[in-house]
This record gives C-alpha cells, sequence and structure tokens, in this order.
C-alpha cells in the first residue's frame, strides 16, 4: 500500500503493454479468458478496498455483483434501443441504491455481526432472484441480445472477442486506476485509519459510520460496474451471479493474491482464472481443490501469493548479499 | 382453527431443529468469539453420514447415535488442528478459515453424493400419524420436537447445575480469567466446539426424513442460525431459544399467510431487531 | 465565562456510583488538573466529558452549550480533542500519517474524494509544524510501531494538537516516563499548550503543581476541593483525603 517502487513501475507498463497487445498474440479462447480476469480483477480489487484496506470482512460482494449482472440483462431486455453503455449505467447506479439501502442497515454493525449479516443479505437477494424467475429468468438464467456499441469513429461488436476485450480493458482498467487513485485520496487515507483504530477516528472529528457508508457505497458500484460486463461478456446471466458461490470467489481470489497490497487481488483473480481453467479440464470437482488451496493458504501464508513473493524477495536478496 | 394447530407444530418441529443447530453456534461465539460458518456444514454431514448409515444398517435408530458421536469427533479435530491452529493470526482469518471449511464440505458433498436430493425413510411407529384431539399429526414431527426439548433441557441442567457448567458460563463471560484460574480453558473451548458440532449433526441427522438430503441443506439453515443469533443476543442461550420459537414460527406461519414471500418476514424481524436493539433480545451491550 | 462547565454531574455502572456529584469549570485558557487517587472517576469523568458515554445525570456545556447528547466526534469539531492513557494511536502508518489524521479533520477534508493530502503542500506543511513542535519531524516517515515509548507519547499528544482544540483533554501525559522524559515532556506540554486550555489527569504531583493553574482533588465521586495549587498544598481536608499519603 506504499507508492510503487520503479521496479514494480516498469512490471506494471510491461504488464499493460502485454494486454493491449493480447489480442493479436492469443488465440480467442485464452483472450476470453484474459477478458474474465480483468473483470474480475475489478471485482476483487473492490472487495480487497474493503477486506484489505478497511479492514472490513464482508460475505456479501456478489449481491452487488449480481444487481450489475441482472440490471444490465433486464435492462438490455426491456428497453428497446438502450446502448450498451447505458445499460452499464443504469447498472451501476441500481448497486449504488443497493449498497446505500443495505450500508445504512448495517451502519451500527461491525466486526463478525457485520460478515454475519452481510452473508444474510447476500442469500436475501439471491432468494429474491429465485422467486422473481418472471424477471431473472429463475434457473435458466436469461439471455441477451447485444446491440452494437457506435462510438462515432469506430463500431464495437460486443459478440466479437477483440471488441469486447478492449471495451472491458478500457472501461475496466479506468476504474481499476480510479481505485489505485482512491487509496491515495483523503478518503483513501481515512479508511485506513478505520481499519488502525476506528475509535481514535472518532475522537478526531470522523464520523465513522460515514467513512464505512461511503466506502460500502463505493466498492459495492464497482463490483456492479464488473458485474455488469460479466453479463455483456457473456451475453447471458444466470442466478450464478448472486450466489454465495461468487461471493465466495472473490474472497478466494483476492485472498489468493493477497490483501496486503493493491495489485494481490488482481494478481489473485488472474491466477485464479487460470487454475480454474486448468483444473476444470481434469476433473469436475476442480472447486474442492481450490478450497482445499484456500484453506491451506489461510493457515501457512496468510499474505498470499503477493505475501509469498515478497517474503522470497527479501530472502533471495539477504541470500545475495551474505555470500 | 385445526389448520392453525397443525401449523403451529410444524414451527415447533422447525424451531426445534433450528434450536440444536443455533445452540452451538451460539455458545462456541460466546466463549471463542468466532462464529463458525461451518457450523451448518456440521448439520449437513450429520444428515449425509445419518442417510450412508441407514442405507448401510438399515436402522434408523442407530443413525441418530454414531452421526452425532462422528460429528463430535470431526468437531475436536477441526477446533484442535485447524482453528487453534490460525487463532495467533486474528479474527478475520478464523472467520475466513471457517467459511473456507463450509465450501470444502459443500463440495466435499457434492463429490461424493451428487446433487440431486436423497430421501431418508423411516419405518414404524415413528413414521405413522396420531390424532390429538381431532387432528391427526405425523409423529414424526412431535419426535423432533420432543428430542430437541429434551435436548435444552439437558444443556440447561448441565450449563447451571453442574461444575463444568459454571466454567462454560464463567468462560463465556471471561476467557482469560477462568485460564487464570488453573482451568484448561483449551480443553474447554474444543469439549464445547464437539459438542456443538455433535448437536448439529444431530439436527441434521433428524432433519434428513423431514426435509431430505441435499447439498444446500447447510446454506438453507445458516442462514436462518444466523437469524436467530442475531435476534436471541450472540452468545446467548435463552435467546436461542426464544429466538427459535419465533423464527420457527415465522416459517411455518408466512408459508400459510405469504407462500411467495415468507423469507421476507424473516429479514423483516431481522432488520427490526437491528434498528431497535442491535445487541439482540437477550444481547449484552457491548 | 469559562469554555468547560460540568454540573452535578453523576455516574453509575449498575449500580456502582462512581461520581456523585462533580462540578467545575475550566476558563479559557486555563489549566486544570484532576488529581485523585485511584478509582475517584478521574478516567470516568474523562470518558463523559470526551462523549465515550453519557452520564447518568447531570451536565456537560461547552463554550455554553450543553453537549451531553453529542457524539465524540461532534465534539471534536466543536473544538475539544483528548489525549488517552494508553497510547491510542494508528500503529501501523506513519508518523505523518497519524498528524495527517487530525489536520484532515479540522479542515474538513475527511472523505474528500479527489484531493491527495501527501501531495497537498499546505496540508503536509501543517502537519510538519506540529511535528516540529512535538520535536518528531525527523521521524516524519517512520511507522508508528517503530517509535520509542517516549517518542509515541509526543505524538500523542501532536495528534491531540493537530485540531487546533480549544480546550484538551490530557489524560496522564507522563504515565510510564523515566524523571527526565517526565520533565521534558512537561516542558513541551507547557510550550505547546501555551493558548489553550486544558484538563490534566496527572499522578505525579511536580507534573501537576508545574502546569496548572488550578488543582481539582476529585475523591470518590465528588470534587474535594478546586483551588489554585498554594490553596490546595495547605487544605486540610485534601491533605487528610489525599497528599497526607504521600507525605507531602
Amino acid at each position: 500500500m506504499k507508492t510503487l517502487r520503479p521496479q514494480i513501475m516498469a512490471w506494471v507498463i510491461a504488464a499493460v503493454l502485454a494486454l493491449l497487445a493480447a489480442p493479436y498474440l492469443l488465440p480467442p479462447y485464452q483472450l476470453r479468458l484474459v477478458t474474465e480476469a480483468v473483470i474480475f480483477s475489478l471485482y476483487a480489487v473492490s472487495y480487497n478496498l474493503l477486506l484489505g484496506y478497511a479492514g472490513l470482512l464482508s460475505f456479501g460482494h456478489a449481491m452487488f455483483f449480481g444487481v450489475g449482472a441482472f440490471t444490465t440483462a433486464v435492462a438490455l431486455n426491456q428497453i428497446g434501443g438502450l446502448s450498451i453503455m447505458a445499460a452499464v449505467g443504469l447498472a451501476t447506479l441500481a448497486t449504488l441504491l443497493v449498497g446505500l439501502v443495505v450500508g445504512l442497515l448495517l451502519l451500527r454493525v461491525k466486526g463478525t455481526p457485520f460478515a454475519l449479516l452481510t452473508l444474510a443479505f447476500n442469500a436475501l437477494f439471491f432468494a429474491i432472484g429465485v422467486k422473481w424467475h418472471t424477471v431473472t429468468g429463475g434457473d435458466d438464467g436469461l439471455n441477451i441480445a447485444l446491440p452494437k456499441l457506435n462510438l462515432g469513429l469506430a463500431v464495437l461488436d460486443p459478440g466479437n472477442g477483440p471488441d469486447i476485450y478492449y471495451l472491458t480493458l478500457i472501461i475496466l482498467g479506468g476504474a481499476l486506476l480510479f481505485c489505485w487513485r482512491f487509496t491515495r485520496t483523503a478518503m483513501g487515507h481515512s479508511v485506513l485509519l478505520l481499519r488502525e483504530n476506528e475509535e481514535r477516528m472518532r475522537f478526531l472529528g470522523y464520523n465513522t459510520n460515514i467513512t464505512r457508508l461511503i466506502l460500502f457505497v463505493f466498492t459495492g458500484a464497482l463490483a456492479g460496474l464488473a458485474g455488469s460486463f460479466y453479463t455483456i461478456l457473456n451475453s447471458f446471466v444466470s442466478l450464478d451471479a448472486v450466489s454465495i458461490d461468487m461471493t465466495t470467489k472473490v474472497l478466494l481470489m483476492t485472498f489468493l493474491g493477497g490483501t496486503g497490497t493493491f495489485l494481490g487481488p488482481v494478481l489473485g483473480s488472474f491466477f485464479y482464472t487460470y487454475v480454474q481453467d486448468f483444473l476444470s479440464n481434469l476433473t469436475d470437482n476442480w472447486p474442492l481443490i481450490m478450497g482445499v488451496i484456500f484453506i491451506v493458504m489461510v493457515m501457512f501464508a496468510p499474505g498470499g501469493l503477493s505475501g509469498l513473493g515478497q517474503t522470497l524477495a527479501a530472502r533471495l536478496a539477504r541470500a545475495k548479499t551474505t555470500p | 382453527m385445526n389448520d392453525l394447530a397443525v401449523f403451529f407444530l410444524h414451527g415447533l418441529a422447525y424451531a426445534g431443529l433450528l434450536f440444536l443447530v443455533s445452540s452451538g453456534l451460539t455458545l462456541v461465539f460466546g466463549m471463542m468469539n468466532v462464529l463458525n460458518f461451518a457450523h451448518a456444514s456440521f448439520y449437513m454431514l450429520g444428515a449425509y453420514f445419518a442417510l450412508a448409515i441407514a442405507q448401510y444398517t438399515g436402522s434408523f435408530w442407530l443413525t441418530l447415535v454414531v452421526a452425532p458421536l462422528l460429528l463430535l469427533v470431526l468437531g475436536a479435530v477441526v477446533e484442535r488442528f485447524l482453528l487453534r491452529k490460525v487463532h495467533v493470526l486474528g479474527h478475520v482469518h478464523e472467520l475466513l478459515l471457517t467459511f473456507g471449511l463450509a465450501y470444502i464440505i459443500q463440495e466435499g458433498v457434492k463429490w461424493i453424493w451428487g446433487n440431486n436430493p436423497q430421501a431418508v425413510s423411516i419405518g414404524g411407529f415413528l413414521a405413522s400419524s396420531v390424532n390429538l384431539g381431532g387432528i391427526v399429526y405425523p409423529v414424526y414431527r412431535l419426535f423432533i420436537f420432543a428430542l430437541s426439548a429434551v435436548l435444552g433441557l439437558g444443556m440447561a441442567l448441565v450449563i447451571y447445575k453442574t461444575r463444568i457448567g459454571i466454567i462454560v458460563r464463567a468462560a463465556v463471560n471471561d476467557s482469560a480469567m477462568v485460564n487464570a484460574l488453573g482451568i484448561n480453558v483449551p480443553y474447554v473451548f474444543m469439549g464445547v466446539f464437539a459438542v456443538g458440532a455433535a448437536l448439529s449433526g444431530l439436527a441434521g441427522a433428524t432433519a434428513g426424513p423431514l426435509l431430505g438430503v441435499f447439498p444446500g441443506m447447510a446454506g438453507a439453515i445458516l442462514v436462518d442460525a444466523f437469524v436467530v443469533i442475531v435476534v436471541g443476543g450472540m452468545g446467548s442461550l435463552g435467546g436461542a431459544v426464544l429466538a427459535s420459537f419465533i423464527i420457527g414460527q415465522l416459517q411455518s406461519f408466512g408459508v400459510l399467510l405469504f407462500p411467495n414471500f415468507s423469507l421476507a418476514l424473516i429479514y423483516m424481524l431481522m432488520a427490526l431487531v437491528l434498528v431497535l436493539k442491535p445487541e439482540g433480545l437477550f444481547g449484552e451491550k457491548s | 465565562m469559562g469554555i468547560l462547565r460540568v454540573t452535578d454531574l453523576k455516574k453509575d455502572f449498575s449500580g456502582l456510583k462512581v461520581l456523585t456529584g462533580v462540578e467545575f469549570e475550566v476558563g479559557q485558557r486555563e489549566k486544570v488538573a484532576i488529581i485523585g487517587p485511584n478509582g475517584a472517576g478521574k478516567t470516568t469523568l474523562f470518558n463523559i466529558i470526551s462523549g465515550k458515554f453519557p452520564p447518568s445525570s447531570g451536565e456537560v456545556a461547552f463554550k455554553g452549550e450543553n453537549i451531553n447528547a453529542l457524539a465524540p466526534h461532534a465534539r471534536a469539531r466543536r473544538g475539544m480533542s483528548r489525549s488517552f492513557q494508553i497510547t491510542n494511536l494508528f500503529q501501523k502508518l506513519s508518523v505523518l500519517d497519524n498528524v495527517l489524521a487530525g489536520v484532515r479533520s479540522r479542515r474538513g477534508l475527511r472523505h474528500h474524494l479527489l484531493r491527495e493530502p501527501l501531495r497537498d503542500h499546505e496540508l503536509v506543511g501543517e502537519a510538519e509544524r506540529i511535528l516540529e513542535r512535538v520535536g518528531l519531524l525527523g521521524f516524519r516517515d517512520t511507522l508508528v510501531q517503530e517509535l520509542a515509548y517516549g517518542q509515541q507519547r509526543a505524538l500523542e499528544l501532536g495528534v491531540t494538537l493537530a485540531l487546533k482544540p480549544d480546550l484538551i483533554l490530557l489524560d496522564e501525559p507522563t504515565a510510564g516516563m523515566s524523571r527526565q522524559e517526565t520533565e521534558e515532556a512537561t516542558n513541551m506540554i507547557k510550550r505547546v499548550t501555551q493558548d489553550i486550555a486544558c484538563v490534566i489527569i496527572e499522578h505525579d504531583m511536580n507534573v501537576v503543581f508545574s502546569l496548572a493553574d488550578r488543582i481539582a482533588v476529585l475523591h470518590y465521586g465528588v470534587i474535594l476541593a478546586c483551588d489554585a495549587p498554594e490553596a490546595i498544598r495547605c487544605d486540610q481536608r485534601v491533605k487528610d483525603a489525599y497528599l497526607g499519603e504521600e507525605g507531602a
């Protein structure tokens, strides 16, 4: 969470260049995986602003992801002539509202009760999805026909791999940069104070309920944006998007990557996406293996992959200086 | 009138199950300050173990003994070798561990038994119905309520009348103090965790024949059990009794009154408690 | 008119009467020390004044306004700032970030979504001036958890000052310090609180007599006497109740 060091900056620039060139280098299937990993990166980074930065453990992040995903699908299906970007905007707005209402209800709860109640709310949203099957499509899900996006200079076809890839990369990449900047703003600093010592904050004039509410709404809207692109990428949405499993997914990605750094969750979502792809070709029980990896990491590598990397780098550096 | 009585009895049976699950959850939370997300998974495992035992031996009564014993051992192992290890890493890691465990159990159950719901059959007297002053009612639901009532009374006796109970209550209030008195608190923790798991497993074993055995059963009761401990007050056994009763009745009459929105009633109750009395009906203000 | 007035303040914790009718007043820029044996209710009094919990009855008035119903953050925004007996800082953040937390709050930049505090010369400058006053400018970028105990106490004072308060409540500012550290800390407190009203809880009588304009003696939930240091020294009731034990 400190300033990026030059070395890391070089890696980031190399990664951005590789991401830009990806459609020319990768076969369509691989490109799709990368697109998915970018979407999950935003989902995981937004989650880490809660977990890693503010120290708030939520088990309900999928309610935002799911509301974003379903609002996009329903808006595109029900409102004739709606452009994709307008649907994305509507979806983000809807998650803002959901975050505000749920956040206001949870204003006074912290710690374990907060974790418990976010899970309960996630279950509530899933149940609404099941009951309201006339709108959400229930177990069958919703197929959507994606309109082309006219940008003036070019027309993007969301059904085309490279087009949707670039659209995702630009908008969600922008959102990720916004998150990075967020961590450096006054609000971002206050989020860290929240994790360190909420009591002292209050005696310094902070209404910490407001701090938590803003953060909850903000991270929720980002997760909704990610959910919206998840729908567009698949041109389909199912109850899976709002399920507890989707919450578990973001938890695994964030934790596997490491909650101690900004980029950890990005690493985690790429790692998760590829390991899932690899494992699901081998066995139908890949979630079980993923769960075991998670437990082992919780017990033995609480800093996640980026934590392991830092430890390793420190050891190497020590080995170099002491012959 | 008879209908109302039937729904009331239905509510009692579910309240019994709910109490068996949430009593362990709330005691463990009160003592160790850990909310065990895998607690409902013990319930589900109890149901699946019972299913396997019933298929193998053909005896339903045996399942009610063996399944809880298996869960007792599993609970002890989980506490001793997993939970205690991550305790030093802090609260978030403890919650993450139990959450991960719930996920693994869920996926493990799907792997071994598949996704389809399975039925457990009970034979003999339990499968019959009795006439209660004009209402013909299935014996099995009465049995579930009677079982949980007996166990609840037993628990109350142990906790309020025995030396072990005094230690447990003291550990709920101040575990450091109890440790200083020379009592081995880790053993008390392990014991309570294991007994909680066994009770949850027993609830699962008895729920199987009534509600079916399926991989989603943990998630279904977990949320209800959470509502119970939020409404009753986290760490309060008396609160768990009252809240289980309320939620059992809400579930039952909710289906009668608002077939599509019975779940909403429970959430409305929870929201109401959160706004008016965030520490729960029997909870202590923090 | 005084800046703080406490009237007939009572507090009991489920039957245990800790404060049984505390009354005192603090004038503008006045330093009042509260002394009393352990268990006299000093910290409870502080917690009520700063808003950690409400009194059972009675009134706390700040700048002429009854603040009984105000949350701690609202009191802080009206110009009241407190330190803690046990160091209560943001351990894993830098010294600068700790002081900035106060500076940002005073300037209303608590939740600003655009301004970047570390790039804001005005904010950083103000924070650095405070660090200079408490002698920690050289440790600007050190994490709090890596500071020595005495330095953490100095930072505690710096964070309290960052709100530019009109009244500060200092809870045992020299607790746990060596004699030399205590002397340095006392001088620093004297220097940085020149224009600020203070209420100080302190056990060390040297510190009390060197800082206080008036001393209030809290004894079993009531103020036994509240007067200039010399008068307190001669007060027979106080001698009997408190100073006598320490062989004044």
